[in-house]
């Protein structure tokens, strides 16, 4: 739920989604639901000489499943906030 | 009955308790990462910062002996969501 | 023709209990909190450390780790958590 809320307040924010085939997605992103799937808007794909199939794709939708990682735009991330919403909700989640 | 001298009761302890400090991280794939923790959750979905990322590729391409020649690609990322599915080991600064 | 095999309902006799142990798994994993075992992976990579806690989904936290990898020991780590999911066995490698 915590990561969820994340990505939330990244809405509209450029963000490098990259697949666990390797193949990496940088766009805006337009929004995001409880699995982590992702919708991102004017998609550029990294290598497109790799993906030519993609030059095309203007957006798409990522199911959460297959992302690896996704790299965020660090000036729009609060790290204290980050930390004391992870420790709120360990304490929470102590007795699962 | 705490058998351990660090009062870490349940394997999640040891991730709060590296909060705002870098970690080791092992991934599937031959990937590793050294990176500051900001948030996680059960998944083991993690938030990075300041994040290198090493892959190892192993080459075993003539070499009988079992041996392979391991190249290193490396790489920075300044924040970083990484998916929990992927995740194998966290390991925290070492503290004595 | 239609020789159709017997059911496979037939009652297959209990194999004998082991000599040495009784108990059942959670009694096993009690037991070895706090003592010297081995974690295998079902990528075929043993840790070897003193078991400090675990959970329900066998995630794990470890002290005085060694990396091995083909009988080699690849890495140390002060602690580590094990994410379960990643788990074959844990075996004890102390007398209990």
């Amino acid at each position: 739920m915590l990561i969820f809320s994340v990505f939330k307040t990244l809405t509209d924010q450029q963000v490098t989604v990259e697949l666990k085939n390797d193949l990496s997605i940088t766009g805006v992103l337009k929004s995001v639901d409880q699995f982590l799937n992702i919708r991102l808007d004017n998609i550029k794909v990294s290598d497109e000489a790799r993906h030519p199939h993609m030059m095309a794709v203007k957006n798409c939708f990522i199911r959460g499943s297959v992302v690896r990682y996704v790299q965020l735009p660090a000036e729009h991330v609060d790290t204290q906030l980050l930390e004391d919403a992870t420790r709120r909700e360990a304490v929470s989640q102590a007795k699962r | 009955m705490d058998p351990s001298a660090s009062g870490i009761q349940e394997p999640f302890d040891l991730i709060r308790l590296s909060l705002s400090e870098r970690v080791f991280v092992k991934l599937r794939g031959d990937r590793e990462l050294t990176g500051i923790l900001h948030a996680y959750d059960g998944h083991m979905n993690l938030i990075l910062s300041d994040v290198e990322e090493t892959i190892m590729i192993v080459d075993t391409e003539g070499a009988p002996d079992g041996q392979g020649t391991v190249n290193v690609a490396k790489r920075r990322m300044e924040m970083l969501f990484v998916r929990g599915d992927g995740v194998i080991l966290v390991s925290p600064p070492s503290r004595t | 023709m239609d020789d159709t095999p017997p059911p496979p309902s037939e009652q297959s006799p209990p194999p004998p209990p082991p000599a040495t142990h009784t108990g059942s798994p959670t009694d096993f994993l009690k037991g070895v909190v706090g003592k010297r075992v081995i974690v295998r992976l079902t990528s075929g990579v043993d840790y070897r450390g003193i078991l400090s806690c675990l959970d329900g989904y066998m995630n794990i936290a470890l002290e005085q780790t060694e990396e091995h990898v083909n009988g080699v020991v690849t890495n140390r780590y002060g602690d580590a958590f094990i994410r379960g999911n990643n788990v074959l066995y844990i075996s004890a490698a102390e007398v209990l």
